[in-house]
């Protein structure tokens, strides 16, 4: 099996899809090298990214999948699921082989597999932007931990540079290490390391009271925590203060 | 507001079904906070499996009225509270800020009398929208028998009003609500329906939902319940049946263009009167009736299709029941079918219709290919043949007793959670 290893980002992609035209070598798996072990019959490939290349294989891409194929083919990459990168990689060489859009195919295994993937991550940016939770720093800034399954944060971030505009919100990834970083107008992407955070004298209060107020609205009755789950896992909870101590 | 107060106005107000924070595309505006997402977001889940995305207080719980099913009625004894508008903007603004909720579900017991109280809440969405800039989702309660100029003036404030029908008939609301009248619910529904009618032919395009990412230069600011009516019965505490409920469902739909109708299976209160029935209504039912809301909105299907005079079969879902009785359509080709006949297909879902009509026109699908898209067939592979080849059983009686699920509520134990068990004894759910 040839393997390809290139870096995981829209430009790696487009690169790998170059080499794989212009050499005519047909990958079994793409990988962004981490966590990888070849097996003993593979040939690996190393794909240096080239951002003219990309941008050529841009160009077609466009042309034969659509204008948004390129924003899908990034959003895919950003799932935490071993198989996305080749998931990504053999729908955007399938669309250039076949040089027309097979978004609408669902039953053809690739697409199928590509937008399953593709909506995974969609589906927790969703869930995010409902279970983040600001906590308000006694300098004025709000600030947000949390640790998602895929690499969403640039996902999360322009939803509440919208809402909150106005307002300087941090968005910390602590998993990764990575934050959004607003001012209020602008948006930043960037690393992080800790982060010390200081509450605001009226923080706790607003907490306790949202706690009690989740404690209340619940109906003893009809108990169902089976569907609670379900719909808000558990993983997610440590970091809402509504749950944080029954986590 | 203290921690006792919001923990009396939320107990209060928790029977209120409706929470959707969906429909709205209000967006963000230079100067204020927030906007509204059109899918609605969730916020968390209650322990009872239910979604919280709005702040959902009453601004009182102090009841002229005394309906008997329910809590807040002026004869229980209950501990009371009322809220100032301010309160309830500021720990709005408070907890919008931190991402707690998506925006305020605001309703209120008719405190001193039905005008009095409305005004209250238009003065709070007032407050919110002009005092303090909050441009989030508000979804407000109108009150029965309100003057017309006020439920109108909160209409321009609000995301989205509902008016509660409470129950399903004028002689059950004459009984158990005696103080309210089906005319006082009615009318103020009808004029909301109407106005925003008229709101968006004046407007055209620009009253309907709009995608852009920022608010166009020609459209205006001004906006008239963008995410509609919805309203509310309870299930169970009178005699209507099923089918009675649906088709006044369907004349809501059709006739005032509501966007959801609530169901609220009743809940026994304490010391409610002899009028009222002891037992809770089962939830299953409840969830048929949506199912069947579901159909009537979704599916393409009219409330006579699916009843046939009494209630919905508790055992099978409305649509496969519908299926069942209608064998003569199926099974239809999955290649060939129209939409709305595959919609009508036990199992495929609205997502899935959309997707095998997308898939087919590439090529012609079979069961591994639906498989492959994620269809269901469970159900699906009795009613439908791919490509000509039929999977499914053609006997109706074996059918029906396959698809049927008598023990749906029925579950393994687990070790680690007694409150299963607890559940498993409960006795509405023994029918």
């Amino acid at each position: 099996m040839i393997i390809f290893i290139a870096e995981k980002s829209l430009d790696g992609l487009l690169s790998a899809l170059f080499y794989s035209f212009t050499q005519k070598a047909a990958p079994g798996k793409v990988t962004d090298g981490t966590a990888f072990q070849p097996g003993m019959y593979d040939s690996v490939i190393k794909i240096e990214t080239d951002a003219l290349q990309a941008e050529r294989v841009k160009k077609g891409l466009i042309r034969y999948g659509g204008a948004d194929i390129v924003r899908r083919l990034s959003v895919c990459l950003l799932s935490c699921e071993e198989e996305a990168f080749t998931a990504a990689f053999r729908y955007a060489y399938k669309t250039l082989f076949l040089r027309k859009d097979i978004s609408g195919n669902m039953a053809d295994p690739v697409t199928a597999q590509f937008i399953f993937t593709e909506q995974k991550v969609w589906r927790e940016r969703h869930n995010i932007l409902g279970f983040l939770r600001f906590a308000e720093s006694a300098g004025g800034v709000i600030y947000a931990r949390y640790s998602p399954d895929n690499d969403i944060t640039e996902l999360v971030a322009p939803h509440f540079l919208k809402r909150l505009s106005g307002l300087a919100f941090v968005i910390h990834d602590v998993k990764r290490n990575k934050a959004a970083v607003s001012d209020g107008y602008s948006l930043k992407i960037m690393r992080t390391g800790e982060a010390a955070f200081i509450p605001s004298a009226e923080e706790k209060n607003f907490a306790a009271l949202w706690k009690r107020y989740y404690e209340e609205i619940n109906i003893p009755e009809r108990l169902n925590p089976r569907q609670q789950r379900r719909c808000m896992p558990v993983r997610y909870r440590k970091f809402m203060p509504e749950t944080y101590e029954k986590f | 507001m203290d921690e006792h107060k919001i923990a009396i106005l939320a107990d209060a107000a928790k029977y209120d079904v409706s929470c959707s924070s969906s429909g709205s595309d209000r967006k963000y505006r230079p100067g204020e906070i927030g906007n509204a997402a059109f899918s609605g977001i969730c916020h968390t889940f209650t322990a009872d499996g239910r979604c919280v995305s709005l702040l959902k207080l009453l601004l009182s719980n102090d009841c002229a009225y005394d309906c008997a099913y329910c809590r807040n009625r002026r004869s229980n004894s209950l501990p009371r509270a009322t809220a100032q508008p301010d309160e309830i903007c500021r720990l709005t603004m408070a907890f919008y800020r931190r991402n707690y909720i998506e925006g305020l579900f605001l309703s209120s017991a008719v405190y001193k009398n039905p005008n009095y109280t409305m005004e209250l809440l238009l003065e709070t969405a007032r407050k919110l929208r002009e005092e303090y800039k909050f441009n989030g989702y508000i979804h407000l309660k109108g009150m029965p028998s309100a003057d017309k100029l006020l439920i109108e003036r909160a209409a321009k404030y609000a995301d989205r009003m509902s008016l509660n029908i409470e129950l399903p008939s004028e002689n059950s609301l004459k009984l158990l609500a005696p103080q309210k009248s089906a005319p006082a619910i009615i009318t103020p529904m009808r004029m909301l329906a109407d106005k925003r009618r008229i709101f968006i032919a004046e407007r055209g395009a620009a009253a309907l939902p709009d995608f852009s990412p920022v608010l166009s230069e020609n459209r205006k600011r001004e906006y008239f319940l963008p995410a509609g009516q919805t309203t509310q019965m309870i299930i169970g505490a009178s005699p209507e049946p099923d089918s009675h409920i649906l088709k006044l469902s369907q004349a809501l739909y059709k006739n005032f263009g509501l966007k959801r109708v609530y169901y609220s299976a009743y809940q026994p209160v304490p010391g409610a009167g002899a009028m009222l029935p002891l037992s809770p209504a089962p939830k299953l039912r409840e969830h048929r009736l949506y199912q069947a809301d579901w159909l009537l909105r979704f599916y393409g299907f009219t409330a006579e299709e699916i009843t046939d005079g009494g209630n919905l079969s508790l055992e099978l879902d409305p649509k496969c029941a519908w299926a069942l009785k209608n064998m003569q359509h199926f099974p239809v080709e999955i290649n060939s079918a129209p939409l709305s006949v595959l919609l009508r297909v036990p199992g495929i879902g609205v997502k899935s219709a959309y997707r095998i009509i997308s898939a087919r026109k590439y090529a012609k699908l079979d069961f591994a290919d639906l498989k492959r898209m994620r269809v269901t067939l469970k159900r699906a592979m009795h009613f439908i043949t791919c490509k000509g080849k039929f999977f499914g059983s053609e006997n109706v009686r074996a059918l029906t007793r396959l698809l049927s699920s008598p023990y749906e509520n029925a579950r393994q134990l687990s070790f680690f959670s007694p409150d299963y068990y607890k559940e498993l004894h409960d006795p509405e759910d023994e029918f």
